[in-house]
């Protein structure tokens, strides 16, 4: 599983089943062989991804009850969050030259009324409710925002988009705070040189505000990605009080 | 009241109406509890209660409320953060406050090499294969076993590889990439360290598990997904195409695990965890029961299976590994959710119980992964993804039996973390709970 997102208003804990093409929602104290309460599946929901990467991500918006799905072709679906069975999405956004598959990282925004797409080193800031052909109202990627991509990323009420960057391969991989309002070439405000500090370099990021943390999925990637310690599974916490 | 169900919360009043609530409830903490509390965060959307003119009413009063500083709402506001291009990057580099992790080895599969009497442990969170003597014993309050070899390192390539296995007649040693290495890497019997591979296979993304029929020469290998069983020469490597490919409707294959062949009756036994779908075909996916398909080993291209083992009676619970006894036919499967090994009989099909389960506190199963019958020793060896251990039992085993030995790769009682690659992570908020997919 490489995408899942818990919804704390609702106490919910919304899944891809990435090889069923299927969003499956959870009790938020699901414990054990617990059915999911509600399933999104059928071949109106059209959920396709690819035989390489599958269905991987999905996320959730607490705030406005949607559940958003990248899918081939290169799209993006929404559902109502209490949508069930084999429901059709309310809202399709086309990818354009995005190029979005199943593993696209996809983040919303409720505060700032923004849909975040993550492509290929790229970030795509569009309209919360963009639809069909829309364009991005923004788009941060380049040498000097060294945006990379990552599964899962957030964005603080204060407007801090906290992603990843750098050259993993070349060891400097790191989690970076961009501006919503940054558009084009823009450096981060902060990082963390993740990498360098552990060895490891993030697959998703999620933020506890209460505590003022970040916290990073980190796997290896590859044999050319291999941290020092010879661990390959770890989740690490940062205290980054900058941008709560 | 929560607003499950209640179509109102899409409108963007009501979302503004909710923030309000939240806002209105933590403006009252002292400056202390709000600098504890870092930033705002939505916790809870709750119904407003009937407040007439009284309530705050957010179209119009979010754009002319007075500031309250420091304040939940303000922070709420689409308020840019200020223009950070010319503050230049600063880096941050405290260290990290907490790191989940594990430092034992996590026991995905296991092979015995009875001819050299040693096994072979598959550690999917260390990227690395350990091999210790078949008789190794870790009794209670000895310390970790320790292996006569591990291999492991980037020459090696072992990565998340979920299968080892050992050609009784060389010795060669077989291991299974199943996610970042997309392949099948081959170590001479001695290989030790970061060792060079004999050859290498490219195979296809997310195989999963393989056998060999030394009879034919050939390797059986499983892809979760697509699913399919790809047939090569045991000597492929490179970029060799398989001999010949049992994928298709017909087949019943669904996520794709464990693989087994019976040499004496020419039976190929596949598991399937029952997450269905077509790539593509938008909107495909179903579920369906985990089940065990049986095709002849000749099966080629879109095959029927001769029968399917599947229901409720079966017990059957993501399935990982199997192994056949030879003298028997008795088909034996690590059931890992199950926290079992069930037996099945040769000509078993539908909805049957099991001739034998080992399960219990007394076994040590925890999460077993991978099984494997020593025909020559009359055993049954598990691996165990949530204790770090590997258990061997004899090979008539039924119920809840103690093992006659068993490998440890940590403490005693040890209960690991059972990441398989942790990829994905989400924060629970009310609970204050990190979760972490496997």
């Amino acid at each position: 599983m490489h995408g899942f997102a818990y919804d704390a208003p609702h106490d919910e804990i919304v899944v891809m089943s990435p090889l069923a093409q299927a969003v499956l929602t959870f009790r938020g104290g699901a414990n054990g062989e617990e059915p999911p309460i509600r399933v999104i599946q059928g071949p109106h929901t059209q959920i396709q991804g690819t035989a390489y990467g599958a269905n991987a991500i999905v996320t959730v918006d607490p705030v406005n009850g949607e559940i958003y799905v990248p899918v081939v072709p290169n799209a993006i679906l929404v559902f109502d969050r209490n949508a069930s069975g084999d429901a059709t999405p309310k809202r399709v956004l086309n990818g354009g030259s995005i190029n979005i598959s199943g593993q696209t990282g996809v983040s919303v925004d409720p505060v700032h009324n923004l849909l975040l797409v993550n492509g290929r080193n790229a970030m795509y800031l569009f309209d919360r409710t963009a639809s069909g052909d829309a364009q991005p109202k923004a788009v941060i990627q380049g040498p000097r925002s060294q945006m990379g991509s990552v599964h899962e990323f957030q964005v603080t009420s204060k407007g801090w988009l906290i992603a990843a960057g750098g050259d993993f391969a070349g060891g400097t991989g790191f989690v970076g705070a961009w501006s919503i309002d940054d558009k084009g070439d823009v450096a981060p405000r902060w990082r963390i040189p993740v990498q360098q500090l552990t060895g490891y370099v993030p697959y998703s990021i999620v933020l506890d505000p209460v505590h003022q943390e970040m916290m990073m999925a980190a796997a290896g990637r590859s044999n050319r990605i291999r941290p020092p310690n010879g661990i390959m599974n770890t989740v690490i916490t940062f205290s980054w009080p900058e941008i709560f | 009241m929560g607003i499950a169900g209640n179509g109102r919360s899409r409108s963007g009043g009501n979302v503004l109406g909710c923030m309000a609530a939240l806002a209105l409830g933590v403006f009252g903490l002292s400056p202390v509890q709000r600098l504890w509390l870092g930033s705002p965060q939505l916790v809870s959307i709750q119904e407003i209660p009937e407040m007439g003119d009284s309530c705050f009413r957010p179209s119009q009063d979010f754009s002319v409320a007075p500031r309250q500083e420091p304040s939940l709402l303000a922070a709420f506001q689409t308020t840019p953060v200020y223009a950070q291009d010319n503050l230049g990057t600063e880096d941050v580099t405290r260290p990290p406050a907490r790191n989940i992790r594990d430092t034992a080895p996590t026991f995905s599969s296991v092979g015995v090499d009875a001819v050299r009497n040693e096994v072979y442990l598959q550690d999917s969170n260390r990227w690395s294969i350990r091999v210790f003597s078949r008789l190794d014993n870790a009794k209670p309050g000895e310390p970790p076993t320790e292996p006569r070899r591990v291999i492991s390192g980037p020459t090696s390539d072992v990565q998340f590889n979920s299968c080892v296995w050992v050609d009784p007649g060389s010795g060669d040693i077989y291991t299974v990439e199943n996610d970042t290495g997309d392949s099948i890497v081959v170590f001479a019997n001695r290989a030790t360290g970061d060792a060079e591979p004999l050859r290498k296979l490219k195979v296809t993304h997310r195989a999963q598990s393989m056998t060999i029929d030394d009879a034919t020469g050939e390797l059986f290998l499983s892809v979760q997904y697509p699913p399919q069983v790809a047939v090569y020469s045991k000597t492929a490597s490179g970029d060799a195409k398989p001999i010949r490919l049992i994928e298709g409707p017909k087949t019943r294959f669904s996520d794709v695990h464990g693989i087994a062949i019976d040499t004496k009756n020419k039976l190929l036994y596949v598991n399937n965890w029952g997450n269905v779908s077509d790539y593509k075909v938008a909107g495909s996916g179903h579920f369906e029961p985990p089940s065990i398909s049986v095709y002849p080993t000749t099966a080629d291209g879109d095959t029927a299976p001769l029968r399917v083992i599947q229901g409720a009676k079966t017990q059957l619970d993501w399935p990982g590994a199997m192994s056949v006894d030879p003298d028997t036919g008795d088909l034996y499967v690590a059931n890992d959710m199950g926290q079992s090994i069930l037996v099945f009989r040769r000509t078993d099909r539908g909805d049957v119980v099991p001739a034998r389960v080992v399960k219990g506190p007394r076994t040590h199963l925890s999460y077993p992964a991978g099984v494997f019958v020593d025909a020559r020793n009359k055993e049954l060896w598990a691996s165990n993804l949530g204790n770090s251990t590997a258990t061997v039992y004899p090979l008539t085993s039924d119920g809840d039996v103690a093992p006659l030995r068993m490998i440890r790769g940590a403490e005693e009682n040890k209960q690991s973390l059972k990441f398989g690659k942790t990829e994905a992570l989400a924060y629970d908020s009310k609970r204050e709970e990190i979760l972490v997919p496997n």
